[in-house]
Formats: structure tokens, C-alpha cells, sequence
């Protein structure tokens, strides 16, 4: 040690003050892996909203980037960047011994590209295309061009050329460019109106209608199997048909109406040209919404931009969850959520209270509390594994031969699959010894002081517990519940199990009685991700909605993090201010 | 703490308590209803708790559990001559053969009920005049062989069909459809063995007769379909070979393989040979001695497993072996191998029975009264037992759930099998095995394939393997980022800093391990595939960058130190390490270019390209998504956890040590490495196992980004599956009950008890721990 001390005095440097820097490494490392992550995220997932300018190119002939045998594209840039190539070069050999023989080597070749996001899918079978720097002699910025959201297909990008409208009257651009553009945003509107009413009744009525049928048509397969009707069954039988056959004439009756709006929808049709010349034509109908990106200043892509993020929030998918929006997931993990944190409090708050207050502190309850804290580290999946056999087959499949037992003989089980009730009470138990510790250390924190105090008053155990040491230890709880519903609200492995679905018909809460429908099956924002950026036909063009859907599963998470941490740091301020 | 409530049951003696200390008796009830409602809400969940164990438990003990029959009843059998017999697809109607050709079938489900058939006959549609002494079924293709005794043979096809009469029980109703005799070897001569089969295209007969002198010769005959204008095709006579002059010795057994490539004849003399068919004829392949070990050489019988390609075979002491057909590698096509070798048979006999299962690889063999089931993919009896009469025929029912015996009193004795999951036990999760149709034994995972001959393969090995590689990786990567900056963050950080870190890395734990994957396999596999080399190139300049950073820092003179405020410095390193990790990725073409170049066969031209020099160099694949890829991205996953336990066991050291350290004059590092990290080693390595046991169960991260095929490599630029992602990819699909859905389970039930082992031990070191902190405070 007194050698350590002369050292000191003399090169000013502490002992291995070099390590101490190598340590700092792995915090550096650490946070810029979490800033890298949630930067891509942030970036990412907000530019899927954001219009940016398209830009019209045109290649010189007969240049490599051409495909199709076109030469003038227009699109989104999507990238830019420098790449190197290597290209198989062939020279004689320097020795001119060896002149015949011919030396192959790879040499690099370094140029510039840019990958445009072309839309127009149908068309071009492919949505990014990269294009040699060097291929282009021109490069435009045309103010006409639109980008628009279809049905399907994803965007396509294009000039609008003419109108047909409803009685077959054409209305050209190039006659009156004004009357055009605002018939168009006319046209678009109305149209976006009958959609509406279409969904409308396509899912509202018929929906309910479809159900209906559906319930009616298990109960008569039913009694079809059964060898011989009683005349109650018989008349039963009877009535269902009645019933069935008049909800066939509503169903009739709706389905006229919303053909006759679909019909409108795709009689009006717009003509437009692509940047290569190829002219095609779609029903007004199948246009979602466009704008003209090179138009728009500032303030109009900030309000093209809160549009779209309103409308990628609040709509339904569409185009194989592609495109469109992720409202039903959004509740979905919502709901799934809810009813996790309705199972795992009560539970979790008991179990808390006994293991603290009530059982006898010994060793059984030391290993108790061992098991329920080591049970939070068991993988997420082999609780869905459990969802799976206990609450959806044992249970479900009780519940359906007491209650559904016709259903269940035709084979349509009603609780016996997966379904958001089972889904969040996986979630639950999975939850459940997070829950548990939190309340525990919750309690544990409430002072004697306290207890004594309340016992000595003549207070009753239970009055202690109920008027002081809960509501001390309610921000603990809190936090742990929160943290509870950002762990629900992120795990994806369990659910895929128990009730997940990629495309719900329907909601789990709709107009219909009993109006909250526990046994449906939900979407999910994970899942959401999980299915569109693995299981969708086209997975590169399906990549920037998996950022925008991870950037609002993330905001959600971060939401839950952060209440629960300036939860926890207000105790922590209450308690040292307290003078325990 | 003492109940408040025994205190009020312990008034002085004599002196009533005064009315303001007295307890509402409404509150002193309610407290004792939430006594029992806490303690049994309590005691309840924490045993569900448990429950989740159990139920696992019973869901996977049935893996292990042997068959067990029951016995149904006996039916007297009237005077047949059983020539041959069998039974339909659903074991209700057996039926046996009797030396006209007719079929006797009796219904064994519910006999005495009012639709119970009994016993009924169907005629084949066999030539009027001719006799068939010669018959045998053949229960998978529903074919049945009869042969004259003038050398000539015709096959009947036997369906069944359901049918549902009104308001009547479901029937099974046999049909029958012939085809025209056909003649094969000699016509002096009657069959002593006949085989036939039809693999599509080619269809196969061959016959063995024994002649007058005590010789005996093999035919074969191939036949061809021929389609008339209108009707069923019809079996046509094509070419016959004499196999007789191709093996040496006397044929005593002969079958043909199910894809009719090859005939195998055993002979008297104990020999296997196994005879090719070639474009134009036969050829002999391979001779076996199956039991050239065992004091009676002799075989004594030979039978196909369900599949036809694997020959269970027996001798007279008992021996039992299999040999299979598969493809080997080294001779370049298929071959005759000895795959298994069973457990002697019970009672030392040779097998004088023999049933086969066609449900799976299971069969029935024995001899006399001693019977016994096998497993033969797991080389596992199922069943075995003595039975009260000796057995001269044994059917296994269609579904494998029936036994049938017929004795030699001409009783036939029926049984139910259960058996819901042969191929199981634990040599099938955890021994290697030799599958039909491989080489040699492995480990293998295979869930599920075409055919209906397909054997699952299900061993846990392989899953386990790529769960414990990716979990590997995950820790290189993370263990050794966590615990740096836990040391720092602990030790060296200002603590102003300290409370803003936590949260962050807390967020960072809660982020959702589906985004994770989702970057992992569609952002950061597609960059890296394409630039390994700079991805190791900046892994290995990160620290080397650091150090030299840092010996630069701390060799300048003291007043130029001053502004390097110590706990600060991992901001003033960040810039130097982004600009570090920059030049390091740029310079991977460059090494590229340098360490990993390679000839191009085709062109002759050198190419750098890492992907071709790893797959050149070591033989093995480099796919896109890989392990490399998935410990990175596991690694982010298990670095918060890792870091927030050794963060707060180091920073729990109490001071006083510290404190001491620095009063001796030790230095900031010296204090962390001699007193702090010893002190907290136990949590230390207990945060260690908490990130091990987060990675075992990790689930979407390996799912999206690993390709998910059950290969055992070490390779780490090639994918791998693991348990937890086997039970994502595979459990959905499973039926409620069955074998793979248990399989799952157990699988479910592994990672269960690896995490809560290693759980439960990382909680014991802490508390140990814990307690000896607050015994030095």
C-alpha cells in the first residue's frame, strides 16, 4: 500500500484509472444501443406519415438501372447511399511471356444510388427499386403528380388524367385544371362517404345478422343429428326457420342498398397516367385519399401528416393488414390489457397480504416467496402453454358442454378456443407474481410505528390494514400494476396461443347483446408486428407500417414505464420527507 | 405481531371492561370473516401457484406410461382352416379366410345388440372352378393374395366403406373387386410364400415354391395395368425373372419392398440377401448373417414393420432384430442395414405370431401364450405378458386398439389396447435413435411429415441444443456490456447521473421482445449478411479503442486532465466511439478484401466476399438470420436485466468497505476490484443466471430471427431452433391430446424447470448475500 501512495505522488494517476475507462464502455455502449433502438423507431415510424416530395426521374437509354424497358420513373426517395460493386475485369497478362493467357480479377466499383419507393405494386410487381446515380440525366419535381392511398395494392403515385362520372360525362384535366382538381376532391369525399355507409351496414347490420345466422344454424344442425323430435323440438325447429328466413329477407334487403353505394363507388371511374406514359384507370371507390406531395408547404404536410397518423389510429386494416389502419389491435391490447389488470389485482393483493400480514414468517413462507418471485422469471410462453390447456380446453371446454352444448357437437367451440378472456388471464397469472412482490415490498415498507400505533388505538387487524397500511402502500401497488401492464401489453409469445388472431372480424365490444364479447378472438399490437412483418406477402414493402405500428406499441410502453417510475420517485420523495 | 384479537379475549379476571374500550361486535366479525377470506384467498393463490407445476406435470405424464389392454370377451370361431386373416380400418369386422377363398366376417362391437351383424360371409370374385389354397392379406394396401396350387395368383382388393342406414347405427360394408389370375414360376409346384406389391408405376409378384426334389425356386413377375375404353384398369401379365440362381442356398421367407426396388430372401441357412431390381432385370446387392452371433443362426421369422422398408426378423432362441433399407451415404445409394436390435423375446422361441400396426411402428409378436407389443423406432416394449391360452394367429386392430388372439382351441379372444402415444418415453426425447430411412442414430426433431408411413422424430436434443447456443451467443454479447457498465454505474458514476441511467435501462428491459425480433431479422440481419467483416471489425475495435483512448487521457499532464471531470467518463468517450465504431465499419471491405478472399471456381476470379470464404473455409452454411444476429439482439434483451441486479448488489456493498479502502489509500479501481466485486460476487453471478434464465425462455426474438431449423451446429452464422420458439411454431397446429401436443408440454415443461432452477439458486445466492450485508451494518 505505501507503494500505491508514492505512486500516486508521483505520476498524479491513480492506480488503473485506464480500467475505469474501460468500464465506462459497456455504460456507453449500453445507452447508445437504447438511443440507436429508439431513435430508428422514432424515425422510422414517424416518416411513414410523413408526405415527402416525389421525385420524377428520367434514365438515359439504354442504361443499366431500366427495367421494363422503361426509363422514367417517379417516387419517394427512399435511400440514398454510396455502394461498392465488384466487377469481374479480364486483362492480358503484364508478362509478356504469358500475353495469351488473360488474368480475371474482381476490382471494386464504388458508385451512388438511390432506391425510390415507386408504389403502383399491380404494375410494377415491386415496390422499391434502387437506381444508379449515374443512370439519371433528369430529375423533376412535378407539381400535378399524386400519391394515393388505394383499397389495395398499396399507394399508387400518378397524374390524374380525366374523370368518368356517374351518367358517363368525362371530365379532362386538360380542358380545366381548376374544375377538375375540385370535382376530384368532390368525388373522392362522397365516395368516402359511401364507404362509410357501406361499413356501415356491411358490419354493423349484416354483422349482426351473420351472427345471428350463425347461433340459429348450429342449434338446427343440432337437431338434424337427433334421431327423433319431441313436438317441442319439433315446433323449436319450426321457429328457427321462421326466424332464419326472415333474417335471410333483412339480410337481402341490406345487402340491395349497400350494392347500389358500391355500385356508385365503382361506376365513377379516374384515368390517370403513370411517369412512364402507361395510362389505367380505377373506381373512384378504391381511392382512399391522395395529395400532391410536391404541392404541399409546411403546414400542409404537418396536417397531411396528423391526417394520416389520425387515420393509421383509428381506421381498420386492410390489404392484408398491409395498409390501413390498427385501430382493432390498438383496442385489442387495450381491452386484453384491461381485463389482465381486473383479473391480477384482487388476487395479487391478496396473496400479497397473507404471505405479509397474516402467515407466519418462517421458512415455508421464505420458500413461498422464493417460488412466487422466481415464477416471474419463467418464460412468458410456457404460461400460454398453460392458457392453452387449462383455460382453453379444461375450461373453455367445461364451460361449452354446460352451457353450449349443441355448439360444441357441431364442432364450433364457443369458450374452447382461444378467445381475449383467455388471453388476458394468462396475461394475468403471468403477471401475477410481479403483482405480488410489488405489493409485498409495498407493505413491507409501511413502518411499525404505524401498525403499533393503529393496534394500540384498539383498532381490529383488519381495520389496521384497510384504513393504513393499504392506503400507504397504494403507489407501490400502482407502480407494480403498471409495470404489469406494460409487461401484458408487450408479451406476444403467450397470446399467439390463446386467442390472438392476425384479422378479427370483429371487435370484442360491439352494438350487439351482450355488447362485451370475451370469447372473441382479438388483434393485438406484437402480434401486429409478429404477422405483418413475417407473414405478409410482400414483406419489404410492409416494413415501414411495422415501424409505425412498433413506434405506437412503444409510445404505449414508455407511457406505462414512465408513469410508474414518477410514480415511484414521488414515494420515495414522501417517504424521506417522512421522519421514520 | 400478535393478534389484537387475543388480547381482547383476555380481560382481567373480574373486571368488566369499560364500554369505551370495547369492540364493536360488527367489527370484530367482520375481521374474522377477512381473516379466513385473506388466508384462504392467500393460501389459494400461491397454490395455484403450484397448480401450474402440476398441471403441466399431468399433461405430460401419459408420455410415459406403457399400454395396457383390457380383455373384452371371447367368440368361438366355427371349423375354418384359417388361412389368412384381418380386419377393417375402424377394428370392428375381422374376417377370416378359409381354404375355398370365402371371407367370414363377425362383427365384434356390441354383440347381442339388435343391429349387431354377427357373423356374415362375402364371396371374392374369384374364378368358379378354381381352387385357392394359397391366401394372404396384406393389411395397408387391403390386398388380398390368393394362389392356386398350379402356379398362378390373383389379387382381390378389400375396401370398407362406412355407411349410415336411417336411423340405424354406422355399418362398415366390405367391397370386393378382382382382378384377372395371372401366372407365375413353375405350374407343377405350389407356393409356399407370395408377395405382391404395387408402388404406382410398377407393380411386382413373387413366389416361392418348393418342388418335388426338395428344391425350391423364386419367380417374379412384373405386371402392368392396362386401361380398357370403359371400367377399372386391369392387371395384365408383363416379364418374369427366375431369382433362383442369384443367391446361394435355400429360400425359405421372401418379401418386396413397399416401393418394389427390392426383394429380400431369407434362407434356410440363416442368410439375408437382398436382391435389386434394375432396369431389366435383377441383381443380387447385399448378403446379411442377422443372427451369425447367436448359437442358432437359423431365421425363423421374417416380417415387415408398417412401411414396408424394415424387416423384423427372429431366431429360434428368440433373438429380435430389424433391418432396414436407407440411403448410405458413403455407398452412394440405398442399402440393407441391421438398424435394431431388440430385447430377447419372452419365453426364448422364435416369434410364431406376428401383427404389425398400421397405425404407426408398433407390433405384435410372440409365441405360444407369451405375447408382447414393441416399439420399434424406440426399441421399447410396450406390452408384455403370459397369457392364459396359446395364441396361433394375433391381429393388431386398424387404429391400434385392439388386439385380437385366436388360440389353438379355436377361440378367438379380444382385447382392448390403449395405447395413446407409443412412439414416446425417454429415449425418444433424449437418446439418439435411428430412424428408418437414416444412416446412422441421431437426434432429431420432426414433428410432423408426408406419408402415412411417417415416423415422427421427437427428440428434445436438438431444441435444447439450439436453446442453450442462442442463449450462448446472447451472453457473450451481454454479460460482459451489463456488468461493465454495473461497475461503473455503481463505482465510478456521479450520482446525479445515476438516477437518470436506471429508468433508462428500465425502459429499455420493458421494450417488447416482438419489436426486438422484428429489428433483428428484417433490419439487422439483411446489414449485417453483407459486412460480418465489419461488423467484427468494430466489435474488436471498441475495446482496443477505449484503452488507447484512455491511456492517451490519462498520460496527459495534470492540468490538461482537469477537464475531464471523473464520473463523467462515459460522455466524453460517446462521440470517440461512435466515430471508432465508424472508421472500424468502413475499414470491413477492406479487411474484406484482405483475410477473406477466395477463388471463384467457376470464373477463376477472386472474390472477397465473407459470406463465400465461411461456407469455402469451413464447410459450413452462413444464412441471413443467424445466432450472430440473434445474440446481439438477445443480448439487448438481457443486458437491463443483468445490469439492474449487478448494479444493485455492487452499489449495496456497504460503504464502510469502501470507506476503509479509501482511508488505505487504495485507489477508485483498486477499491472496485479488490473489495467492491469480491463482496457482491454472489450477486454478481446470481444477475448472471437471471439473464441466462431470461434467454432460455426467450421467445419472439428467436422466432422471427433464427429460420427455426432444428440443426445442431456451433456455427454462428447459421439459424437453430429452440424450445420456447418449437412451441410458437408448432402448438397451434397441435390436436388437443396427442403426442406432439404433449410432446410441447414437456418441452414447456424444460424450460419451466431450467429457469426455475437457475431462478431459485441466483434467489439463494442473494439472500445469502443480503444477510451477510446486514450483518456487517
Amino acid at each position: 500500500m505505501s507503494r500505491d501512495i508514492s505512486d500516486k505522488t508521483r505520476t498524479g494517476v491513480p492506480k488503473g484509472e485506464v480500467w475505469v475507462w474501460f468500464t465506462s464502455l459497456g455504460l456507453t455502449l449500453g445507452l447508445s444501443m437504447v438511443l440507436v433502438l429508439f431513435g430508428l423507431i422514432l424515425v422510422r415510424g414517424l416518416s411513414y406519415f410523413w408526405p415527402v416530395p416525389i421525385v420524377q426521374i428520367e434514365l438515359q437509354e439504354g442504361s443499366e438501372s431500366a427495367f421494363l424497358g422503361m426509363h422514367r420513373f417517379a417516387g419517394a426517395v427512399a435511400k440514398t447511399q454510396q455502394r461498392t460493386e465488384r466487377v469481374l475485369v479480364e486483362s492480358p497478362e503484364a508478362d509478356a511471356a504469358e500475353a495469351d493467357r488473360t488474368v480475371r480479377e474482381t476490382i471494386p466499383d464504388t458508385f451512388a444510388e438511390i432506391q425510390l419507393f415507386l408504389g403502383n405494386r399491380d404494375y410494377y410487381g415491386q415496390s422499391f427499386r434502387y437506381f444508379r446515380d449515374e443512370d439519371v440525366v433528369g430529375r423533376t419535381r412535378p407539381e400535378a403528380i399524386i400519391r394515393a392511398e388505394r383499397r389495395a395494392e398499396g399507394d399508387g403515385i400518378f397524374y390524374a388524367r380525366e374523370l368518368v362520372l356517374e351518367d358517363g360525362r368525362v371530365v379532362k384535366r386538360a380542358e380545366d385544371v381548376d374544375r377538375f382538381e375540385s370535382e376530384l376532391d368532390r368525388l373522392v369525399g362522397e365516395a368516402r362517404h359511401r364507404r362509410a355507409e357501406i361499413n356501415r351496414i356491411d358490419r354493423r347490420h349484416i354483422g349482426r345478422i351473420n351472427l345471428e345466422m350463425s347461433d340459429i344454424e348450429v342449434e338446427l344442425r343440432y337437431f338434424r343429428r337427433q334421431d327423433r323430435l319431441t313436438s317441442e323440438e319439433e315446433s323449436r325447429v319450426q321457429e328457427l326457420r321462421e326466424r332464419r328466413d326472415e333474417l335471410q329477407r333483412r339480410y337481402e334487403r341490406l345487402e340491395t342498398q349497400s350494392d347500389a353505394l358500391k355500385r356508385t363507388n365503382e361506376s365513377i371511374r379516374l384515368r390517370y397516367e403513370r411517369a412512364d406514359g402507361s395510362r389505367d384507370e380505377m373506381a373512384i371507390g378504391d381511392l382512399y385519399r391522395f395529395h400532391y406531395p410536391n404541392r404541399l408547404g409546411v403546414s400542409g404536410r404537418i396536417q397531411t401528416f396528423m391526417i394520416r397518423a389520425w387515420e393509421f389510429v383509428s381506421g381498420y386494416p386492410r390489404d392484408a393488414n398491409m395498409d390501413g389502419g390498427i385501430f382493432p389491435a390498438i383496442f385489442g391490447t387495450f381491452l386484453m390489457t384491461l381485463i389482465m389488470s381486473i383479473a391480477v389485482t384482487p388476487f395479487g393483493v391478496i396473496a400479497a397480504v397473507y404471505l405479509r400480514e397474516y402467515a407466519k414468517q418462517g421458512p415455508v413462507v421464505r420458500s413461498v416467496r422464493i417460488a412466487v418471485n422466481n415464477l416471474a422469471g419463467v418464460p412468458s410462453i410456457v404460461f400460454g402453454v398453460f392458457g392453452l390447456g387449462f383455460f382453453v380446453y379444461l375450461m373453455g371446454g367445461t364451460i361449452d358442454s354446460i352451457f353450449y352444448p349443441r355448439a360444441q357437437e357441431a364442432g364450433v367451440p364457443t369458450f374452447g378456443t382461444g378467445g381475449i378472456l383467455w388471453a388476458g388471464l394468462t396475461l394475468a397469472l403471468l403477471n401475477l407474481p410481479v403483482v405480488i412482490v410489488a405489493t409485498e415490498e409495498a407493505l413491507a415498507a409501511v413502518s411499525r410505528g404505524v401498525r403499533e400505533g393503529s393496534l394500540a388505538c384498539g383498532a381490529s387487524k383488519w381495520q389496521t390494514i384497510q384504513r393504513l397500511v393499504l392506503p400507504a402502500s397504494l403507489p407501490g401497488i400502482l407502480t407494480g400494476m403498471i409495470l404489469a401492464m406494460a409487461r401484458g401489453a408487450g408479451e406476444v409469445a403467450p397470446l399467439m396461443l390463446v386467442g390472438v388472431v392476425a384479422l378479427a372480424p370483429n371487435l370484442p365490444v360491439d352494438g350487439t347483446f351482450p355488447f362485451i364479447h370475451l370469447e372473441r378472438k382479438f388483434m393485438h399490437l406484437g402480434f401486429h408486428i409478429y404477422d405483418v412483418g413475417f407473414q405478409s406477402p410482400d414483406s419489404e414493402a410492409a416494413i415501414p407500417t411495422v415501424f409505425a405500428t412498433t413506434l405506437v406499441l412503444i409510445i404505449l410502453i414508455v407511457i406505462f414505464n414512465l408513469s410508474a417510475i414518477l410514480i415511484r420517485n414521488h414515494i420515495r420523495r414522501k417517504h424521506q420527507g417522512s421522519a421514520f | 405481531m400478535r393478534s389484537p384479537r387475543k388480547r381482547e379475549h383476555a380481560p382481567r379476571a373480574g373486571a368488566p371492561i369499560p364500554e369505551r374500550f370495547r369492540v364493536a361486535r360488527s367489527t370484530l366479525i367482520f375481521d374474522h370473516a377477512m381473516n379466513i377470506v385473506i388466508k384462504t384467498g392467500g393460501i389459494a393463490v400461491v397454490g395455484a401457484i403450484g397448480g401450474i407445476f402440476i398441471f403441466l406435470l399431468i399433461q405430460i405424464l401419459p408420455l410415459f406410461r406403457g399400454a395396457s389392454i383390457d380383455y373384452v370377451g371371447s367368440f368361438e370361431l366355427p371349423d375354418l382352416g384359417i388361412q389368412a386373416m384381418g380386419i377393417d380400418p375402424w377394428s370392428e369386422i375381422p374376417f377370416f379366410v378359409d381354404p375355398d377363398g370365402t371371407l367370414h366376417f363377425l362383427e365384434i362391437v356390441d354383440p347381442g345388440a339388435p343391429h349387431n351383424r354377427g357373423w356374415f360371409t362375402v364371396a371374392p370374385p374369384l374364378p368358379p372352378d378354381t381352387a385357392f389354397p394359397f391366401a394372404r392379406f396384406n393389411q395397408r394396401y387391403g390386398k388380398l393374395l390368393f394362389g392356386t396350387d398350379d402356379g398362378r395368383f390373383t389379387v382381390v382388393n378389400l375396401n370398407f366403406e362406412q355407411s349410415f342406414p336411417e336411423h340405424r347405427q354406422r355399418e362398415i360394408v366390405p367391397r370386393l373387386s378382382g382382378n384377372p389370375v395371372i401366372r407365375i414360376g413353375r405350374s407343377d409346384a405350389v407356393f409356399e410364400e407370395l408377395d405382391y406389391v404395387d408402388a404406382g408405376r410398377t407393380k411386382l409378384a413373387v413366389a416361392l415354391q418348393r418342388l418335388g426334389d426338395g428344391t425350391s425356386e423364386l419367380h417374379a413377375v412384373t405386371l402392368r395395368a392396362t386401361r380398357p375404353l370403359i371400367g377399372d384398369p386391369v392387371l395384365r401379365r408383363d416379364r418374369e425373372f427366375d431369382l433362383t440362381g442369384l443367391f446361394e442356398g435355400v429360400p425359405r421367407f421372401v418379401r418386396l419392398t413397399g416401393d418394389a426396388d427390392f426383394v429380400i430372401v431369407g434362407t434356410e441357412e440363416g442368410y439375408l440377401h437382398l436382391l435389386a431390381r434394375t432396369r431389366d432385370g435383377f441383381e443380387p446387392r447385399q448378403t446379411h448373417r442377422p443372427f451369425h452371433d447367436a448359437a442358432s443362426e437359423a431365421i425363423h421369422s421374417m416380417d415387415f414393420l408398417f412401411g414396408d422398408l424394415s424387416l423384423i426378423l427372429t431366431n429360434p432362441e428368440g433373438r429380435n432384430v430389424m433391418y432396414s433399407i436407407y440411403h448410405d451415404e458413403g455407398e452412394g445409394h440405398r442399402i440393407l442395414g441391421r438398424t435394431k436390435v431388440f430385447d430377447l423375446l419372452p419365453g426364448g422361441r422364435g416369434a410364431d405370431f406376428y401383427s404389425t400396426s398400421v397405425r404407426n411402428k408398433a407390433f405384435l409378436i410372440g409365441s405360444g401364450n407369451q405375447a408382447a407389443i414393441r416399439y420399434a423406432t424406440t426399441n421399447a416394449t410396450r406390452w408384455e405378458s403370459e397369457l392364459d391360452f396359446a395364441v396361433e394367429h394375433a391381429l393388431l386392430g386398424g387404429r391400434y386398439d385392439r388386439i385380437l388372439f385366436v388360440d389353438d382351441a379355436n377361440k378367438m379372444h379380444l382385447f382392448e389396447l390403449s395405447d395413446r402415444h407409443p412412439e414416446t418415453g425417454l429415449r425418444a426425447y433424449f437418446g439418439k435413435i435411428h430412424y428408418e430411412g437414416r444412416a446412422e442414430p441421431e437426434f432429431m426433431w420432426q414433428s410432423t411429415g408426408g406419408g402415412d408411413a411417417f415416423e415422427p422424430k421427437i427428440s428434445m436434443v436438438p431444441l435444447i441444443w439450439g436453446t442453450m447456443k442462442g442463449t450462448v451467443f446472447a451472453m457473450i454479447i451481454a454479460v460482459p456490456i451489463a456488468l461493465l457498465a454495473a461497475l461503473y454505474t455503481s463505482q465510478f458514476i456521479r450520482p446525479e447521473m445515476r438516477g437518470i441511467i436506471k429508468p433508462i435501462m428500465e425502459i429499455m428491459e420493458s421494450v417488447p421482445t416482438v419489436v426486438l425480433g422484428f429489428l433483428a431479422a428484417l433490419w439487422m440481419a439483411p446489414l449485417i449478411s453483407g459486412s460480418v467483416p465489419s461488423a467484427l471489425l468494430v466489435i474488436a475495435a471498441l475495446p482496443a479503442g477505449i484503452l488507447a483512448f484512455a491511456a492517451i487521457v490519462t498520460a496527459l499532464p495534470r492540468p490538461a486532465r482537469r477537464w475531464i471531470r471523473p464520473g463523467y467518463e462515459f460522455l466524453y468517450f460517446a462521440p470517440f466511439m461512435f466515430g471508432i465504431g465508424w472508421i472500424a465499419w468502413s475499414l470491413g471491405p477492406v479487411l474484406e478484401g484482405i483475410l477473406f478472399a477466395i477463388e471463384d471456381p467457376g470464373t477463376g476470379a477472386v472474390v472477397a466476399d465473407f459470406r463465400l470464404w465461411w461456407t469455402e473455409t469451413t464447410g459450413a452454411a452462413f444464412r441471413q438470420r443467424n445466432a450472430f444476429v440473434v445474440g446481439v439482439f438477445m443480448g439487448f434483451a438481457i443486458i437491463p436485466t443483468i445490469f439492474t441486479i449487478a448494479e444493485d448488489s455492487m452499489s449495496n456493498v456497504p460503504r464502510s468497505f469502501r470507506s476503509a479502502a479509501y482511508a488505505l489509500g487504495a485507489s477508485r479501481w483498486q477499491t472496485a476490484v479488490t473489495v467492491v466485486l469480491p463482496t457482491a460476487a454472489a450477486g454478481i453471478f446470481s444477475a448472471v443466471m437471471i439473464g441466462f434464465g431470461r434467454a432460455v425462455g426467450e421467445t419472439m426474438i428467436l422466432l422471427m430471427a433464427t429460420g427455426n431449423t432444428p440443426i445442431m451446429t456451433v456455427n454462428p452464422f447459421d439459424g437453430m431452433r429452440t424450445l420456447a420458439a418449437n412451441i410458437a411454431v408448432e402448438l397451434p397446429e397441435a390436436a388437443q391430446g396427442g403426442t406432439l401436443y404433449r410432446s410441447l408440454f414437456l418441452g414447456a415443461m424444460l424450460l419451466f424447470l431450467m429457469t426455475f432452477l437457475v431462478n431459485t439458486l441466483a434467489e439463494l445466492l442473494r439472500q445469502r448475500l443480503r444477510e451477510r450485508y446486514k450483518a456487517v451494518e
